[in-house]
């Protein structure tokens, strides 16, 4: 047994300690949070722009780096690469940076996360636009409304898109002769699509997989409810941006316009969607189709330029995919999503949203302007990996060396479809796309699981939706 | 075991202190006491910047609804109601338990049998190339090799499915089905995983004297036998430590099924750390999140201390 009483000595001591933790603890609740920006020299001064890695080769950086201190020589600017395998991953490592104190100024951001930064992170450009109107009344004369509107939230604007891809139909020429079929009229059916899958698949072999497709929410089964005059949540359009439309398009263009894309109400259950999952599921049941596969579908590339697939939905960024995998620029084409009740189609567009914790909001818009500059696009997008926002920009010269022959079908699905639209992402798209996902891989096990699945989507969606971001 | 008892510690006072109260320690006690203090300090601190502040932030931020761009909220217990009413997050630790009891039996198992063969007689040299071979898995990044193995199981186009169709076996949905993506995600985790089991059990086994097997073999035990009742019994601490290491690193698994299937098809693959990362940076449920990584952290916790309890029946200590 020891002594339980303590002698003066100990009391005095763990007193001393006591009152030096209390000290301690009393001065760090003091302080403002310690963040990542206040390690010394992580802060230079630089107008910081975060990018999606993968897109923005070191090339690329070093041409926006140098494009920028000729036209700003004051403004100095670093551009962050942020690697990440898409979207979602991009923004939740830019979040990652927003809680550790250091945010960047800019962030490249696409259609899947603009309602989420708009309404969480950005500033509305609406004031900076008005003011330089006569300078951007080029850069609007070439750029889509309907990409612009998808930039816009509750009828301001945030962004002014650069890139964009819709989900056309690509189609592999080899495959193609050796089922002895021609390439698709632009006004194919859903039905013509399907006999197109039958018929390759009757001549080829079992490593064969007429359609593939990968389970996300651009490129995934919504490019089919759209198709089908469905969508996942209610659209409705903000009221607004008025001043944007009438500043700068013509009436012809401004008819429908709004200040933005509202999703809302999940419609999982409604009966188009629960038809187009059907459809689907049969498509995998005679082997037409890959099951649903999440990712980004890094693989397809390879099977698509080695004939092991006959038709995939991709945008204008695989153009440059397929040339730098060694495909001829005439042994693959492009034609418009098969049409089923409509033929609305859907894109995914981005470009820089402002952060409201930037100190350099000037400066930032400076780069905006300067990002969707037609010589700064022009060099960004040697390759063809994606689709320039300017309309300007997609000619044959552009096209020549990677194809595809029917490159006008990418602007095209926006200039003849006035109606295609953007995906469906709310401000709480993370778990819209999580959920999405998870009951589409479920939903297409067979025919039989499309309805209790639905079901389940429907439920977690309402779920989604009513949380607060 | 043997008669001779070795004092651990030379006591520095003697055992019966006065009355009159403790002694003082001697200026080379309290040297000494600074000096050790000094040598530890750097592994303490350690500890508490990386281990106990970020274990009492979770707790203290599972307190609160926090989405990182706003200030946090008081939530009290409302985050772990939400994380006890939430279906997902009750099946991810559901088929974190199930990935755990078979990741780690088979990993085990597997890390076993190749210890025992390389442990055999075969050529110095040979020994070393399996040795390598073994563990080299470990050294590589899981989230590199889970996106090679998604290649290789890919249902239509993978290597796999073509070399089963060569004896005549129908592709297999290897990561698109509910009944098959729980299995390769196991297979891979465990192809990369066995290897430190296998070289703790080398170790072991090295460790085991000669002679207690000779003795054994003169009692006339052979093969099996001798193994169940020599070579287990003998092994079973570094048993031990291999199970405690593997059940603590497989309810944090995530790499794997993040890469190979995003959790799916359905949420047939979602772990718990999982659900964490995406309520935490996909979702901006910080609060949520922390609460799922407190009650993980008392599984393990509970997981770990009960293994030490049965220990004491399983555990041979020469």
């Amino acid at each position: 047994m020891t002594d339980s009483h303590p002698t003066r000595r100990t009391l005095l001591r763990y007193g001393a300690y006591g009152a030096g933790a209390a000290a301690l603890a009393g001065t760090a609740a003091s302080w403002d949070r310690l963040t990542g920006a206040d390690i010394p020299g992580r802060d230079d001064g630089s107008l910081v722009v975060a990018t999606l890695g993968p897109a923005y080769g070191p090339e690329a950086i070093r041409s926006l780096t140098e494009g920028f201190k000729k036209v700003h020589p004051d403004i100095k600017l670093r551009i962050n690469a942020v690697q990440a395998t898409d979207w979602s991953d991009f923004f939740a490592k830019i979040l990652t940076q927003i809680a550790a104190g250091t945010a960047p100024d800019l962030v490249y951001v696409a259609t899947e996360g603009v309602q989420l930064f708009a309404q969480r992170l950005g500033v509305a450009l609406d004031d900076w636009v008005k003011r330089d109107a006569a300078e951007l009344r080029e850069y609007f004369a070439d750029v889509h409304p309907s990409l612009v509107e998808s930039m816009m939230y509750e009828g301001s604007l945030y962004q002014l898109p650069v890139e964009f891809n819709a989900a056309d139909i690509y189609l592999n020429d080899q495959v193609l002769k050796r089922a002895g079929a021609s390439f698709p009229a632009a006004d194919w059916t859903r039905d013509d699509f399907t006999a197109l899958l039958r018929d390759m698949k009757k001549s080829s072999g079992s490593q064969f997989t007429p359609y593939f497709w990968t389970n996300r929410l651009w490129g995934g089964v919504v490019p089919w409810l759209f198709a089908n005059g469905t969508n996942l949540l209610a659209e409705s359009k903000a009221p607004g941006g008025k001043w944007l439309w009438d500043g700068f398009y013509p009436a012809a263009e401004r008819g429908g316009r709004g200040g933005g894309f509202r999703w809302t109400t999940p419609q999982a259950t409604d009966a188009r969607v629960e038809e187009t999952y059907d459809y689907l599921a049969s498509l995998i049941q005679e082997d037409l189709c890959t099951r649903p596969e999440g990712g980004n579908g890094q693989n397809l590339i390879g099977v698509f330029s080695t004939g092991r697939v006959g038709v995939t939905p991709a945008g204008g960024f695989w153009a440059g995919g397929l040339n730098l995998a060694g495909m001829k620029p005439d042994s693959f084409d492009v034609q418009y999503f098969p049409r089923w009740r409509t033929q609305r189609m859907q894109f995914g567009a981005a470009g820089y949203a402002l952060l409201r914790t930037s100190k350099k909001q000037d400066e930032a818009w400076e780069f905006i302007k300067f990002a969707a500059r037609r010589d700064t696009l022009m060099r960004l997008f040697e390759t063809n990996q994606t689709t320039p926002a300017r309309r300007s920009m997609l000619t044959a010269d552009r096209y020549k060396k990677t194809g595809p022959n029917h490159w006008q079908v990418f602007y095209d699905t926006l200039d003849k479809f006035p109606d295609t639209g953007p995906i469906p992402a709310p401000p709480q798209v993370a778990e819209v796309e999580q959920v999405l996902l998870k009951h589409t891989g479920t939903a297409l096990s067979s025919r039989r699981s499309v309805g209790p699945a639905l079901r389940r989507m429907q439920s977690d969606l309402e779920k989604a939706m009513e949380r607060d971001v | 075991m043997t008669n001779t008892e070795i004092p651990t510690v030379r006591p520095s006072r003697p055992a019966a202190a006065p009355a009159t109260g403790p002694a003082r320690p001697s200026a080379r006690d309290r040297g000494t006491r600074w000096l050790a203090t000094l040598f530890l300090a750097p592994t303490i601190v350690g500890i508490v910047v990386f281990t106990v502040v970020p274990i009492v932030g979770s707790i203290v931020l599972s307190l609160f609804h926090w989405n990182v761009i706003d200030s946090p909220n008081w939530a009290g217990a409302a985050n772990y109601r939400e994380v006890f009413t939430d279906s997902t997050v009750l099946v991810s630790f559901r088929n974190t338990l199930v990935f755990m009891v078979l990741a780690v039996a088979l990993q085990l198992l597997i890390a076993l049998v190749l210890a025992l063969a390389v442990n055999g007689r075969m050529p110095v040299w040979l020994r070393s190339v399996f040795r390598s071979a073994f563990f080299f898995p470990l050294v590589l990044s899981a989230a590199s090799i889970s996106v090679v193995m998604k290649y290789l199981f890919n249902q239509d186009f993978g290597v796999v499915n073509w070399a089963l169709g060569l004896i005549g076996i129908a592709p297999v949905p290897w990561l698109t089905s509910e009944n098959s993506a729980m299995a390769a995600v196991i297979l891979v985790y465990v192809w990369q995983q066995f290897g430190f089991s296998f070289l703790l059990f080398v170790g072991g086994l090295n460790n085991i004297p000669k002679e207690i097997h000779e003795a054994a073999s003169l009692d006339g035990a052979t093969g099996l036998r001798k193994h169940l009742n020599v070579t287990l019994p003998l092994l079973s601490p570094t048993l031990l430590v291999a199970t405690v290491v593997g059940v603590i690193n497989a309810l944090q698994v995530f790499e794997q099924p993040y890469v190979l299937t995003n959790g799916g098809p359905g949420d047939s693959t979602r772990t718990v750390v999982m659900v964490i990362y995406e309520s935490a940076f996909e979702q901006l449920r910080f609060g949520e999140a922390s609460a799922v990584g407190v009650l993980l952290f008392v599984l393990i916790m509970a997981v770990t201390a009960l293994q030490f309890r049965l220990s004491r029946r399983f555990v041979h200590y020469q």
